[in-house]
């Protein structure tokens, strides 16, 4: 096939002088997005309106689409716990009273603890869940983490807000629409969490890579205090996320420190909880991503 | 960008275009295939591809005239606030990528499938780098090897794409 003629407008003035301003148009364009793309580098919350609407226009379809894809999935999984259900069921017996037994510490633990807290007269805040939503989407085809919740600033979220699942962090929101907000992954890049082993309680500073699974460092350079299945939790250092919150596990050590998998897998969630943050003052911290480090 | 330029003389068999109404399926088509970021996938890697981009540039590979270059600056912002990229990100490269394809295009004597596909392969390189550089500088530096493999899902995935905007076209063109 010979190459498309391009643009070659021949004797006509008129199509000469249309073919010129189609280019400084173009040229027009490219330096307005680029100024654009200089401001939302610079201040991205100068674009916080336009994001949270385009969220909400999208956000019917993915909670639709979410939830055919919960049930086909669902049918999927399912049908693979039939299999072999017996000896499943005599395993999960053994594993249930062994959890109730190590249960009824930890609530001897707990009891514990507020006693203690008593008598040193240290306050918590009450802290209550804002907001349960679903994922419903992601950054699929971009270096960036992000996942779409289906809850918003109706339901009373607001950027910055710490989000978890019942197996641990999933992140904090970044774009806050009405009726659908976007957060900003543990294993993102660009999120940096205080955290602590918990095993001795070493501060660790936990660093997303940015394929789903995070970089997990200690404060303290020196010895490797890793070991491979360690748990890392929120220090609540810094006051964005509540302490003690699970983050990952330590799948894999480095020379300096390890590489973990994040408890609470966004795929596999079926609900994810937005709290209000540690210390309020925090949130206004937290609404600009690049001074979070 | 040149051919909207020639507005072609209307009537005779040969030189009759497409119904006006038929002209904006191209820009539709990517708006549609932009919008697949809607669909509930949960990925731990971004190393899907690109629905939009790889119809904006098959699109352009198949005409020149599919849309006037400008009109990939909107199309990208729309991109922008469904995916969210930094807004400008493709604002800034979708025209920049249609300017580069206009000089292409005098540039190449001969066209066929393979030339495209190379063609295409190197816009979804730069795309992809783009993107990773862009994420660098809003706080995310990833090592490039995060996101390598997203640069070959997207060169795989380009004759779909290539596909499906040959079938638009024809029926657009039957129109």
């Amino acid at each position: 096939m010979v190459a498309l003629a391009g643009t070659r407008p021949g004797w006509s003035r008129r199509a000469q002088y249309g073919l010129f301003f189609g280019f400084v148009a173009t040229v027009a364009t490219i330096v307005v997005g680029l100024l654009m793309l200089i401001l939302s580098l610079a201040a991205p919350q100068s674009y916080a309106l336009v994001r949270g609407a385009a969220m909400d226009f999208a956000s019917p379809v993915s909670n639709a689409l979410s939830e055919v894809a919960d049930t086909t999935t669902g049918l999927v999984s399912g049908a693979g716990n039939y299999w072999n259900a017996a000896r499943q069921n005599g395993e999960l017996k053994k594993q249930r009273s062994a959890m109730l037994r190590r249960m009824i510490e930890a609530k001897a633990i707990q009891l514990e603890n507020q006693e203690l807290k008593r008598a040193l007269s240290l306050r918590e805040r009450d802290r209550r869940t804002i907001a349960t939503g679903r994922v419903v989407g992601s950054s699929f085809a971009s270096p960036r983490r992000f996942a779409i919740l289906s809850v918003g600033t109706r339901d009373g979220v607001q950027v910055g807000m710490p989000v978890r699942a019942a197996d641990g962090l999933i992140g904090r929101v970044i774009d806050a629409g009405a009726f659908a907000s976007r957060v900003l992954l543990v294993s993102d890049r660009a999120n940096i969490v205080p955290a602590r082993l918990v095993r001795g309680g070493l501060p660790v500073i936990a660093t997303g890579r940015g394929n789903g699974t995070i970089d997990v460092r200690p404060l303290e350079v020196g010895r490797n205090p890793f070991r491979k299945n360690d748990i890392i939790v929120t220090s609540g250092t810094g006051g964005l996320y509540p302490p003690l919150w699970p983050i990952a596990r330590i799948v894999r050590l480095d020379d300096d420190g390890a590489i973990a998998l994040p408890l609470a897998d966004p795929g596999q969630i079926s609900f994810a909880l937005v709290e209000p943050p540690f210390e309020p003052a925090a949130i206004a911290e937290a609404a600009r991503p690049e001074d979070a480090r | 960008m040149g051919r909207s330029a020639l507005t072609p003389s209307r009537g005779t068999s040969l030189t009759r275009g497409p119904k006006p109404a038929f002209l904006s399926i191209p820009a539709i088509s990517v708006l549609a295939a932009t919008s697949l970021s809607v669909l509930p996938i949960i990925s731990n890697h971004g190393w899907w591809p690109d629905a939009g981009f790889l119809m904006l540039i098959a699109w352009r590979l198949l005409r020149a005239d599919a849309w006037p270059a400008w009109l990939a600056a909107p199309l990208g912002l729309i991109h922008d606030l469904m995916t969210g990229a930094p807004i400008g990100f493709a604002v800034t490269l979708w025209p920049t990528f249609m300017l580069a394809l206009d000089v292409i295009d005098r540039r190449t004597m001969w066209r066929d499938y393979w030339i495209e596909w190379v063609l295409a392969a190197i816009f979804v390189g730069l795309f992809v780098v783009a993107q990773w550089q862009v994420a660098a500088w809003d706080g995310a530096p990833v090592y490039f090897a995060t996101v390598a493999p997203s640069i070959l899902v997207g060169i795989i995935c380009f004759p779909i794409a290539a596909f499906v905007v040959a079938r638009i076209d024809r029926w657009r063109m039957g129109k």
